[in-house]
């Protein structure tokens, strides 16, 4: 079931958010939606259930609402990130941008992505902040570089949709797909159905325009991050704060030393929801 | 608790290493661009290479691009555009630097 308020535009961002009884994703995809319409200038389309809808305050340009596949324990909690599949079909957009709800936008570089590819990209490599040297993260010993599905680039075109199909697929059967790569399978996770379907689509290569050109920037574990300033929202309009504290505890024979960092206009995507909460509430 | 008292009682000290890291990585991404087909890198390889075909008469060359695709592309008209993004760029990037290197 769609609900479509504003007509159908060429580009914008697509963003699924599925409360669950810990965290308030449409929150968060308010806070990334207005990021993306202040920094990108693009419309926003949230991807929800009933439920989650009813928490709505952003005036999002499309509100689509879909049954939830309730079907993915995580730490004892249902997950909802199944079904991210159906952004080919759902997107109101010929060219659109999947993001994460929880993808702190803080410059104009995803725009980019729009002149790589003429069908899909999405990020191939990570870079933990204050962490410069973190390895890749591998589906296991024996597979592949796990690809990320928390930036993903669509054109509307028979290739995007052979890997979205595959997406579908490779959700449908993940067990089956854990057991060929090695990884343990039950939570299902977007970046390995993503990995696992885009090598399939591509006979098991790799096409380098499939990939962003720069990396993924993560705020990871032993990591905190702290906005210097909260965002603003008066009648003057919008003010996002682009700068932040990055607090590292760097171990180091049994002792601790906490380091920090500064940053600004920077893209990063923080993987503690606690965190993201802190940062939304300034 | 704003971030300078939090830094202040933590007794944080400010990680020079990664500020670099974190500076590579922000406008390294900064030096990309999409441009007559193809995808570059304003880099200095690529500028000094440019140079010398835009030196020629003939200034139509063909370049493999960061995709590894081979390009035809017009050598003086992408020299100029790489130029000024590599100027702009590191400019941008060598200021926050010194403001970043003052830090402790």
């Amino acid at each position: 079931m769609a609900r479509i308020r504003n007509e159908t535009v060429s580009r914008g961002v697509v963003l699924f958010a599925f409360n669950s009884s810990k965290y308030n994703y449409v929150e968060m995809a308010e806070y990334c939606a207005r990021r993306a319409k202040s920094f990108l200038d693009l419309p926003t389309t949230i991807i929800t259930d009933e439920e989650s809808a009813e928490t709505i305050t952003y005036d999002f340009d499309n509100i689509i609402i879909v049954e939830p596949d309730k079907n993915n324990i995580r730490e004892h909690q249902v997950w909802i990130n199944k079904g991210r599949y159906q952004a080919y079909e759902l997107s109101p957009y010929e060219e659109t941008l999947v993001l994460d709800a929880d993808y702190v936008i803080n410059s104009d570089k995803l725009l980019k992505t729009f002149d790589f590819s003429d069908s899909f990209c999405c990020h191939n490599r990570t870079e933990m902040l204050m962490y410069p040297n973190a390895p890749q993260e591998f589906l296991s010993s024996y597979s592949y570089s796990s690809l990320w599905a928390t930036v993903i680039m669509f054109k509307k075109s028979t290739r995007a949709k052979q890997i979205f199909d595959a997406l579908e697929m490779v959700q449908n059967n993940y067990d089956h797909y854990a057991n060929i790569h090695s990884f343990v399978g039950g939570i299902y996770r977007n970046d390995y159905g993503l990995t696992i379907a885009l090598k399939i689509v591509n006979g098991h290569s790799d096409v380098p325009s499939d990939y962003i050109p720069w990396n993924l920037v993560h705020v990871g574990k032993n990591t905190s991050v702290y906005a210097d300033a909260p965002d603003t929202f008066d009648c003057k309009g919008e003010d996002f704060n682009t700068e932040f504290t990055v607090m590292f505890d760097n171990w180091k024979n049994s002792k601790m030393r906490k380091e920090y960092l500064n940053i600004k206009d920077m893209d990063f995507h923080i993987m503690n929801k606690d965190l993201f909460e802190g940062i939304m509430n300034g | 608790m704003d971030t300078k008292t939090l830094i202040k009682d933590a007794k944080a000290r400010f990680a020079h290493n990664s500020a670099k890291a974190y500076l590579k990585e922000k406008y390294d991404s900064k030096l990309i661009i999409a441009e007559q087909g193809g995808l570059w890198k304003a880099d200095a390889q690529t500028i000094a290479l440019l140079q010398a075909f835009s030196n020629q008469f003939e200034t139509k060359t063909v370049l493999i691009d960061t995709f590894d695709n081979p390009v035809e592309i017009d050598a003086t008209a992408l020299l100029e555009t790489l130029s000024t993004t590599y100027n702009n760029v590191m400019t941008e990037w060598y200021a926050e630097w010194q403001e970043l290197e003052t830090k402790r």
